[in-house]
């Protein structure tokens, strides 16, 4: 019998299909984990390029490899989508843009906005 | 604070560090694609100017609570076992508090080194 002090929980995701809401809160939830991950390597990158100008060139040149730049853009995805997509939640809980149809577009244009403006970081740094 | 408030300080911290991160963020992608550090001294001194390394610090700890109330969010959703959740929340805490630290650290000793 479900507890009544439970919240009705459903998270089996490989049987949840997913609109257009559902795919932007758990890209959310993907890209935290990844900024998450990848904290202490940018905590290292960050001492390296305060120990000196040696230490700076160096960080700099740890950057260079093609597949660190590539790399670089999932990280830069999940920062965008992180952003944007955490943006529409926060406005969201201040009852800004909650019916449906506006949900659905802004959950869309922030899904889009971010892939395109890595499509856009790749470009740049490639 | 009482346990009935508990969720709702939690949600309260997420929200309100969620928006430093952001208008920080959105700072420093401004200015660096307006300015650039194109040296170690550019770099350092924009750093270690007192109101940006205040911030800089103010941004690590806004971090570290978003990231533990999102992390600590998704483990408890996900992970079922109890002796696996306990792991992974103490897991997230160390990886959390070393790398936090360590920026600092990092960020201080610029400081000192710039004075």
């Amino acid at each position: 019998m479900s507890n009544p002090q439970q919240p009705p929980v459903f998270l089996n995701l490989f049987r949840i299909r997913f609109p257009t809401g559902a795919i932007a809160s758990i890209a959310h939830r993907i890209s935290g984990v990844l900024l998450f991950l990848s904290l202490p390597y940018l905590a290292w990158l960050l001492n390296l390029s305060l120990q000196g100008p040696e230490g700076y060139t160096a960080a700099v040149a740890h950057l260079q490899p093609l597949w660190l730049r590539l790399a670089s853009a999932l990280l830069v995805w999940s920062l965008l989508h992180h952003l944007l997509a955490g943006l529409r939640f926060l406005l969201i809980d201040i009852h800004i843009g909650v019916d449906l149809p506006t949900a659905r577009l802004t959950a869309r244009a922030a899904t889009l906005a971010a892939i395109v403006l890595t499509l856009l970081y790749t470009w740049w740094v490639l | 604070m009482s346990r009935h408030t508990h969720g709702l300080r939690t949600w309260l911290l997420q929200r309100i560090s969620a928006v430093y991160l952001a208008v920080f963020l959105c700072y420093v992608l401004f200015h660096a694609l307006r300015h650039g550090a194109h040296s170690y001294t550019e770099w350092q001194a924009w750093l270690t100017s007192p109101l940006m390394n205040i911030a800089t610090a103010g941004f690590i700890l806004a971090l570290v609570a978003h990231a533990w109330v999102g992390m600590r969010d998704v483990i408890l959703d996900y992970i079922k076992p109890v002796g696996l959740r306990l792991a992974l929340l103490s897991l997230t805490a160390v990886l959390l508090a070393g790398s936090s630290l360590w920026a600092l650290r990092s960020l201080l000793l610029a400081s000192v080194t710039a004075a």
